[in-house]
């Protein structure tokens, strides 16, 4: 029998909130044999990412193991003395990060990092490290490595920085990669070469991997087994295929029917309602953890935790309504894409922004073209998504748009007016395009009260609302945005993310616009909370009746919600049609990237672009 | 924000700053009702007498006399009335100012943001005390003139502070929403970006006051101050010089006047920004 190299024994890892320990990981066990991969999978706050903290012995404060045993090649990791632990990390145990580019530092070369790591590993020769540093870049596909060792992080892009450090951990042969969501802050059109090379290396190195991450769709394709968790336990584990195919636990069908599907038929999303309990609330929890949320709860489940059963081969689940999860449907009518308007509301025409760069003052200015012609024009009632890889200029066309940028050329005009026509700046006709912005954390005013910001229409210009009018546009926005109403006195950093980003949606909507421009909104949330949101506005689009502009990168989210799709790239619109034909004929090279970046929706068919055959570069 | 302030009660710092201030303001508000003399009474007959605890002291002086007969304890407490008056009105003019202008600077940006920017650096490029003393040869002495020329000097100080700030808060989303929603930049600057910038500016306005009280007692001991009638604490230390060997008292204490004055304003200030900023509380004090 071969020596497992990572094995997790009702492992427990507790944080001391107030005082007393609650446990943020409970009995989690797993066995991870050479040259496996391992997905750990589960929204955010689940605990995933406390097993790769674990092991580097990087907890946050306050957070210990309290019991179980994190065995690393039969040795006992967290009783391991520092300095053996120090030379098991970044040699035999190397780690992927989150950010690639602030992982890096940014005033070393990429040479001078890769030789300081290759040094102590214990490569005396300067000429074998800068040998070794080239062929292991080049190995993760770098062109031109020999160039890239006189680089620096922020001459590269994200999809670069992130290739630099997948060659920096295997450069060490390591027995255990962990990577903690390696492809989340990087592009989508990058994720597919990303997620092949991480495989393709593992092949190579032998090496086990855990995978951490919060898409089911895509640890399907990459891993050999999955560890699904939630509120710190792993409700399901198994083979990932499996797991997929015929998930057990009602939590992972659930995540499985709130995920939009991108080639299947569009179905409902299914809304789980509320969120993942907060380490605060898990202290004053008994039984199973996910029953305020499951829809197969019954008395019993709240009355002791289930245990961890397996009912296949390898596949354990912890639910004792484990055999009815398949049946789960979701109840809610799809929501129509399109209600066949044709009365045009917003038409843009020609639209240019160009930047100056530099002041001029010392050394030269020059100007960049962040939106190059763009036209357009969207009808009543209608959603359209604008999409396109970060940089594109999404976000500057919904700026112009809503009139916080300028316009450098064209027109845009609502319902005939051309907003681009300064005696029009802050009229009630620009007021009537709204916009939802990315960040709520930054959108929201920490010092205003929620009936204050989703009434702030209210206070603008001259009209001065009473405290009492006030209030009952609140009670009746709140009831619109899904809050209760005792959520009006409180302050934005008492929310939750996606408590946040109904306020913030209310907010645009209190003096009902004829347009709404919803940029990235869904894309920083866990997928059960981006169903809630999506569901909200089709059902505010139906209720209200307005028109969205819907900036986006998942192209499920938009297939699910949008009717017509405008693909972007480079500042200019290269494609523009109704979503199902775009989606089913892609003409632009960058629009077929962009789809072949989307995991198939059933695990078992593969997914083209992780496959070695295609020649993809970034 | 109240409850902010009403938080920051339960620092010691804030505490101890505050007992200070408050009866420094009690000396300063009731000078004519706890002076037991007047300050401007010259008593020939007993001068440079020293404080009650050394020899040779006289009971009607307790804090002895000056070389003109004057009794230091009335000219002390006036002095405070001085100091306060001095401190409260040139911090709140030089905040006025430099508010205003921070945040037109850091809210509009582009030329007019170029344009003040460059002011206050050719301003600050003057040596403050230079500067107020060229100020007050030609605006000439008086209280009033002090409180002015230390906003014409200090204005810059508070600009240059809250104007980075300003650029940090106006770069946030819900600044861009208000305009969304139709507020004008006036509504904009005072209703989303100032509520987030008053922490800042509650911290430099008392640091301020102790910068004014040292300014006013530097302009005051060259004779360029509130004028010679009026009692200030950098004038009794001008007078004691030339005595100093024969009565130390009369320097050293208005210059410990001063250093509890501005001691008890800094602490104030520092215990005020542990409290009121955010980044700082959040971390623990």
């Amino acid at each position: 029998m071969t020596v497992l190299t990572l094995q997790a024994k009702d492992l427990e890892v507790g944080a001391r909130i107030d005082g007393q320990v609650v446990p943020a990981i409970r009995g989690l066990s797993f066995d991870l044999a050479p040259g496996e991969i391992l997905g750990l999978v589960g929204e955010s706050g689940a605990g995933k990412s406390m097993i790769g903290r674990s092991i580097a012995k990087l907890l946050p404060p306050g957070f210990e193991i309290t019991a179980g045993s994190l065995l690393f090649e039969g040795e006992r990791l967290p009783q391991m003395p520092p300095a053996r632990r120090r030379a098991l990390l970044g040699r035999a145990i190397a780690f992927i990060p989150q950010q690639p580019m602030t992982a890096l530092n940014p005033v070393m070369t990429i040479g001078a990092q890769f030789d300081e790591h290759l040094a102590r590993l214990g490569e005396d020769n300067r000429k074998g490290r800068r040998e070794r540093a080239i062929a292991a870049l080049a190995a993760a596909r770098l062109p031109r490595p020999a160039d890239l060792l006189s680089q620096y992080a922020h001459q590269l892009s994200g999809g670069m920085c992130q290739r630099v450090l997948i060659a920096f951990a295997f450069s060490s042969n390591p027995r255990l990669v962990i990577a903690d969501e390696p492809t989340t802050a990087l592009d989508v059109t990058v994720h597919p070469p990303i997620l092949r090379l991480i495989a393709e290396m593992q092949q190579q190195h032998g090496t086990a991997v855990i995978f951490i991450t919060h898409d089911l769709r895509l640890a399907a394709q990459l891993c050999d087994k999955i560890v699904v968790m939630y509120a710190g336990r792993a409700i399901e584990s198994g083979p990932a295929r499996s797991i997929l195919s015929k998930p057990a636990h009602p939590y992972t069908r659930c995540l499985q029917l709130a995920n939009p599907t991108m080639h299947s038929p569009r179905r409902a999303l299914y809304v789980m309602p509320d969120q993942m309990p907060s380490l605060r609330q898990l202290a004053n929890m008994s039984g199973c953890h996910f029953a305020p949320r499951c829809p197969l709860v019954v008395a019993n489940c709240r009355q002791a935790e289930p245990p961890n059963v397996a009912i296949a081969n390898g596949h354990r689940v912890a639910c004792i309504r484990a055999t009815e999860a398949e049946n789960i449907a979701t109840t809610d009518a799809l929501a129509a894409t399109t209600e066949n308007s044709q009365r045009t509301v917003l038409q843009v025409d020609k639209l240019q922004k160009r930047y100056a760069i530099g002041d001029g003052l010392f050394g030269g200015a020059r100007t960049v073209e962040a939106v190059k012609d763009a036209s357009f024009s969207i009808a009543e009632n209608e959603f359209v998504a604008l999409v396109g890889e970060s940089g594109s200029g999404k976000s500057t066309i919904a700026k112009l748009l809503v009139g916080l940028e300028q316009a450098s050329g064209g027109r845009i005009l609502l319902n005939g007016d051309d907003l681009t026509d300064p005696s029009l700046r802050h009229s009630a006709e620009r007021a009537s395009v709204q916009m939802v912005f990315q960040d709520p954390q930054s959108a929201l005013n920490p010092r205003r009260r929620v009936a204050s910001i989703v009434t702030q229409a209210m206070e603008a210009g001259t009209r001065h609302a009473t405290w009492e009018e006030r209030l009952k546009r609140t009670g009746e926005l709140l009831a619109e945005i899904g809050l209760a109403a005792d959520f009006a006195t409180r302050l934005p950093g008492q929310l939750s993310g996606g408590q946040r980003q109904r306020v913030n949606i209310g907010r645009a909507l209190c003096n009902i616009p004829k347009v709404l421009i919803a940029d990235e909104i869904v894309s920083g949330l866990d997928v059960s909370i981006q169903a809630q949101l999506l569901n909200l506005l089709a059902r505010l689009r139906s209720e209200l009746g307005f028109a969205m502009l819907f900036i986006s990168h998942d192209l499920s989210v938009v297939r699910y919600l949008c009717s017509r799709v405008l693909v972007m790239y480079r500042g200019e619109i290269v494609e523009q049609g109704p979503v199902e034909t775009v989606f089913a004929n892609p003409q632009h090279a960058h629009t077929r990237a962009l789809l072949s970046s989307v995991p198939p929706d059933d695990p078992q068919s593969p997914w083209p672009a992780l496959r070695p055959a295609a020649s993809m570069s970034n | 924000m109240p409850a902010a302030l009403l938080r920051s009660l339960g620092s010691p710092r804030v505490v101890i700053a505050l007992c200070m201030i408050l009866c420094i303001m009690f000396c300063a508000v009731f000078a004519s009702r706890i002076a037991p003399n007047d300050p401007g009474d010259q008593n020939l007959l007993s001068i440079l007498t020293p404080p009650f605890w050394v020899e040779g002291s006289d009971p009607a002086f307790v804090l002895g006399t000056d070389s003109l007969g004057r009794d230091v304890l009335s000219r002390l407490i006036y002095g405070a009335r001085t100091a306060v008056l001095v401190a409260f009105f040139a911090s709140l003019g030089a905040m006025i100012v430099g508010t205003i202008l921070a945040h037109v600077s850091g809210y509009f940006g582009g030329t007019t943001d170029w344009v003040i920017s460059r002011l206050v650096d050719v301003w600050m490029s003057f040596p403050p005390v230079i500067l107020s003393l060229i100020l007050m040869v030609g605006l000439g002495v008086g209280l009033d003139r002090v409180i002015l020329a230390i906003i014409l000097v200090d204005w810059t100080r508070f600009c240059r502070v809250l104007r980075s700030e300003v650029l940090v808060v106006t770069r946030h989303d819900y600044v861009g929403a208000a305009r969304l929603l139709g507020f004008t930049h006036w509504q904009a600057i005072t209703r989303e970006v100032l509520p987030a910038t008053l922490p800042l500016l509650i911290t430099l306005m008392s640091l301020e006051m102790a910068i004014a009280v040292v300014v006013e007692a530097i302009l005051s001991f060259v004779g360029l101050g509130v004028g010679a009638n009026q009692p200030a604490w950098g004038q009794m230390i001008a007078d004691a010089r030339q005595y100093v060997y024969q009565s130390p008292w009369n320097l050293l204490l208005p210059a410990l006047a001063i250093f509890l004055t501005v001691t008890s304003f800094n602490l104030l200030g520092d215990g005020l920004r542990r409290t009121l900023d955010v980044r700082l509380a959040e971390s623990g004090r």
